[in-house]
C-alpha cells in the first residue's frame, strides 16, 4: 500500500506544482543552453521555502521533514526535464539536513538565513580524482591551526561550484585529520567556497546542465573552529546521514522523471499511427509501458518509504543500519529503471526522440547521472549485501 | 479591525462535465481547490492587513473543504470555521448566503467582509450580494482592488463597463472582488504551511449556527435546477480570409449559394 500523505503534505505538493509548472517547466530545456537556472527561479524556489527546505524554523527554514521534502523533489522533477532545479533543490536540502542536526549553532546562525534565502548555494564536496566511492581513500587534509583549522586538498566533480563561487556559500566536505587512524580520522566541515585559497575549475557535464559541475584546489585555506560537523574524526559516519537523505530524495526524483516521460510517451503512442492503427495497439509497446510503469510505482514507494525511515530514525525509532540498507535498496535501480523507461519513450517517438527538441533526451541525460551521484548502485549492492550477511561474512 | 474572507472549494476545472443520465456534474477525477476568485479576495484581505488586524475565512462545504480553508490559513489567514451539516446540502445561492451570514453574525463584530466575483463552478455571482442584503449592509461589487483604508473610510477601484471608478464608502462594507488580469496567485510556502494546522480552525453545524432549519440547504433554497446540461458542440466555422473585401464577398456569395442559403 502506498505511503498516505499529511495535509500538509498534500498542501505542499499542491504549492510547489503550481510554482513549478508555471513557473520551471516552460523554461527547463532553456537552461540547458544558458547554462544556468535563472536567478529569478531561484529566487521563486526560496520564496516558498525550498531552498534548505530541512534548516529549523528559527534558522529561517522550514523545518521540514524527509518524507514533505521528497514531495517537493517529486514535484520538481515532473516539471523539469533537464533535472537542473532537482540538483538545485535536493542538494542543500540534503545537506542541510546534516548541517542543521549536527552543526554549530554560530555556523547555523551565519549560513542558513543567506541559504534559505537562495542568495547562497549549499553544497557537497567529497569526490577526487583518486577518491568516489571509497571516501576513505581522499587525500584532502584538514589540521588544526590556532583557534581553526587549515585544509589542503582538491576536490572533483562537485555540483554547484560555480553557484557558491559566484552568489556566495559552500560546500560541506571531508578530509583525513588523524591519517594514520583512517575512515575514524576523519573530520566533516563546512568549507566556503569564497575563501582564499580555493581556486575553482569546470566541467562540461552530460547532463542537468542548469546547475554546473566542477572542481577546486583548496590551498591552506583556514576555516574557523564553528565550522565543524559534529565531533572531529568522526566526520565519517556523520557523512553517510547526509548521503542517505540525498540518495533517498534521488530515488523519488528517478521514479518521477520516469513516470512523467512514461506520459509524454503515452500521449504519443495513443496519437501517432503506424500501419493504419496508434502505436498503443501494438503490443511490443504497450507491454513495455506497462513493465515500465510498475516498476517505476514500485521505485517511488520504495523511495517514499526510504524517506519515512529517515524520518523513524530522527525519531529514534530505526536504527541507522536499517536506514542505510532500505535508503541504499530504493536508489540501487532507481537510474537504470528511469533510463530503461525514457530510453524507450524516446524510441516510441523515432527521430524526434532522438533531437534535442524532445524533453525526454534530457530527462535520460539528467537521471542517468543518478547511477553515480550520491553513492554508486555498486556501493548501494555492497550496503545491501553487508546488512544480509553481515559484515564478517562480507 | 476584523476582516471576513468568504470561500469555496470548487472543482480544479473551468469545463466541468455533466453525466447526461443524472444531469449533475462529474467530480470523479477531478481534484478540488480553492475557488480562484476567492483566493483573490482573500489577498486583498491580506494586503490591507495591519498589525493587530484579524482574517477569518469562512466556508460552507463538506468536511473535505478544510483543504481549501487550510490554503487560507497557509496564505494568510488567521481563523477558520467551515459550515458543514448533512443539512446545508443541496443550498441555492440563498440558503448559501443565509448559512454565511448565519455565521458572520455568529462571530459578531466585522468590518469588511470580501467575497469573490463567483465560483468556477456555478458561476452566479449571487452569494456575496445575498450576504450584504441579509446583513443590511453596503456593498461593493467588481472591485478591482482596495486602494485605501483609513479609519473607518475605504477607498476601492471598480470595473465599470468602460472603464474604473473610484468609490470611498464607510465601514462596515461588503466587497466582491474582480480578479484583474495581472494577479498572480500566490503559492503558500512551505514555513506557512507547517504552520496552517496550528492556527484556530473550528467546524460549525447548523445547532451552533441556531435560526430555523427550514432555512438551510434543499428546503431553504428559493430556486430548484431543473435540469443541467452540456450545449450540444457547434459545427466548425468556415473562415473567409480574402486580399479583398470584394473577393472575400464573392466567396461567401458562392458558398452560400452553394448550400441553397440563397
Amino acid at each position: 500500500m502506498s505511503i498516505k500523505f499529511t495535509e500538509e503534505q498534500e498542501m505542499i505538493r499542491e504549492s510547489v506544482r503550481e510554482f513549478a509548472q508555471s513557473k520551471i517547466a516552460p523554461i527547463a530545456l532553456q537552461m540547458e543552453e544558458t547554462k544556468e537556472i535563472p536567478r529569478d527561479v531561484v529566487k521563486g524556489m526560496a520564496e516558498l521555502g525550498l531552498m534548505t527546505c530541512t534548516a529549523d524554523e528559527k534558522y529561517g527554514g522550514a523545518g521540514l521533514d524527509a518524507v514533505s521534502a521528497g514531495v517537493i523533489a517529486e514535484e520538481l522533477a515532473k516539471a523539469d526535464c533537464t533535472g537542473s532545479t532537482c540538483v538545485y533543490y535536493l542538494v542543500p536540502a540534503s545537506w542541510g539536513f546534516l548541517l542543521n542536526k549536527y552543526g554549530t549553532e554560530e555556523a547555523k546562525q551565519e549560513i542558513f538565513p543567506k541559504t534559505v534565502s537562495g542568495e547562497w548555494f549549499l553544497g557537497i564536496a567529497t569526490t577526487e580524482s583518486d577518491a568516489g566511492s571509497d571516501v576513505g581513500a581522499t587525500k584532502t587534509t584538514i589540521k588544526p591551526d590556532g583557534d581553526g583549522f587549515v585544509v589542503n586538498g582538491e576536490k572533483m566533480y562537485i555540483s554547484g561550484v560555480r553557484e557558491a563561487v559566484t552568489h556566495g556559500g559552500g560546500h560541506i566536505t571531508i578530509a583525513h585529520q588523524t591519517p594514520e587512524r583512517g575512515t575514524r580520522g576523519m573530520t566533516t566541515f563546512y568549507l566556503p567556497l569564497t575563501a582564499e585559497g580555493i581556486t575553482p575549475t569546470y566541467i562540461d557535464d552530460l547532463g542537468r546542465e542548469g546547475i554546473s559541475c566542477g572542481g577546486f584546489s583548496i590551498d591552506n585555506v583556514k576555516i574557523p573552529k564553528h565550522y565543524i560537523l559534529g565531533e572531529e574524526n568522526k566526520g565519517f559516519y556523520i557523512l553517510h546521514e547526509g548521503y542517505e537523505y540525498a540518495r533517498a530524495l534521488i530515488s523519488v526524483i528517478c521514479a518521477s522523471a520516469g513516470l512523467k516521460s512514461l506520459e509524454n510517451g503515452m500521449n504519443y503512442i495513443k496519437e501517432r499511427k503506424s500501419f493504419g492503427k496508434p502505436l498503443a495497439q501494438y503490443q511490443e509497446i504497450n507491454f513495455r509501458l506497462a513493465e515500465h510503469y510498475t516498476k517505476l510505482n514500485m521505485l517511488r514507494d520504495l523511495g517514499y518509504k526510504a524517506l519515512k525511515t529517515i524520518d523513524l530514525e530522527q525519531a529514534g525509532k530505526v536504527g541507522r543500519f536499517e536506514t542505510s540498507n532500505i535508503v541504499a535498496q530504493a536508489k540501487m535501480f532507481c537510474s537504470d529503471w528511469a533510463c530503461e523507461a525514457i530510453n524507450d519513450v524516446m524510441q516510441w517517438q523515432g527521430a524526434f526522440g532522438y533531437s534535442r527538441e524532445c524533453p525526454d533526451q534530457a530527462a535520460w541525460r539528467a537521471v542517468r547521472s543518478f547511477s553515480l551521484a550520491e553513492g554508486t548502485k555498486e556501493i548501494m549492492k555492497m550496503i545491501v549485501a553487508r546488512e544480509l550477511l553481515g559484515k564478517k561474512q562480507y | 479591525m476584523r476582516f471576513i474572507v468568504c470561500v469555496k472549494q470548487v472543482p480544479d476545472t473551468t469545463e466541468v462535465k455533466i453525466d447526461p443520465e443524472t444531469n449533475t456534474l462529474i467530480r470523479e477525477g477531478v481534484p478540488s481547490i480553492l475557488n480562484p476568485f476567492d483566493q483573490f479576495a482573500l489577498e486583498e484581505a491580506i494586503k490591507i492587513k495591519q498589525e493587530g488586524d484579524e482574517i477569518i475565512v469562512i466556508s460552507m462545504g463538506p468536511p473535505q473543504a478544510k483543504k481549501a480553508l487550510l490554503k487560507c490559513l497557509a496564505l494568510g489567514a488567521d481563523k477558520a470555521i467551515l459550515l458543514s451539516d448533512r443539512i446545508f446540502a443541496g443550498a441555492d445561492t440563498w440558503a448559501t448566503s443565509y448559512t454565511l451570514t448565519r455565521c458572520i453574525k455568529k462571530i459578531g463584530d466585522f468590518n469588511i467582509i470580501f467575497c469573490g466575483l463567483q465560483a468556477i463552478d456555478g458561476d452566479t455571482a449571487q452569494v456575496g450580494p445575498e450576504i450584504a442584503a441579509q446583513l443590511g449592509i453596503p456593498q461593493i461589487t467588481y472591485c478591482e482592488s482596495v486602494e485605501k483604508l483609513e479609519g473607518k473610510k475605504l477607498t476601492a477601484k471598480v470595473q465599470t463597463d468602460d472603464g474604473y471608478k473610484i468609490v470611498e464608502t464607510r465601514l462596515p462594507i461588503l466587497i466582491t472582488g474582480i480578479t484583474p488580469s495581472s494577479f498572480e496567485p500566490t503559492n503558500p510556502p512551505m514555513m506557512s504551511i507547517m504552520k496552517a494546522n496550528k492556527k484556530p480552525f473550528s467546524t460549525w453545524d447548523a445547532n451552533e449556527l441556531g435560526g430555523s432549519k427550514d432555512n438551510y440547504g434543499l428546503n431553504g433554497s428559493l430556486t430548484e435546477v431543473i435540469k443541467v446540461y452540456s450545449p450540444p458542440a457547434r459545427q466548425q466555422g468556415v473562415v473567409i480570409d480574402e486580399e479583398t473585401a470584394e473577393t472575400a464577398v464573392q466567396k461567401l456569395i458562392d458558398l452560400l449559394s452553394k448550400d441553397k442559403v440563397i
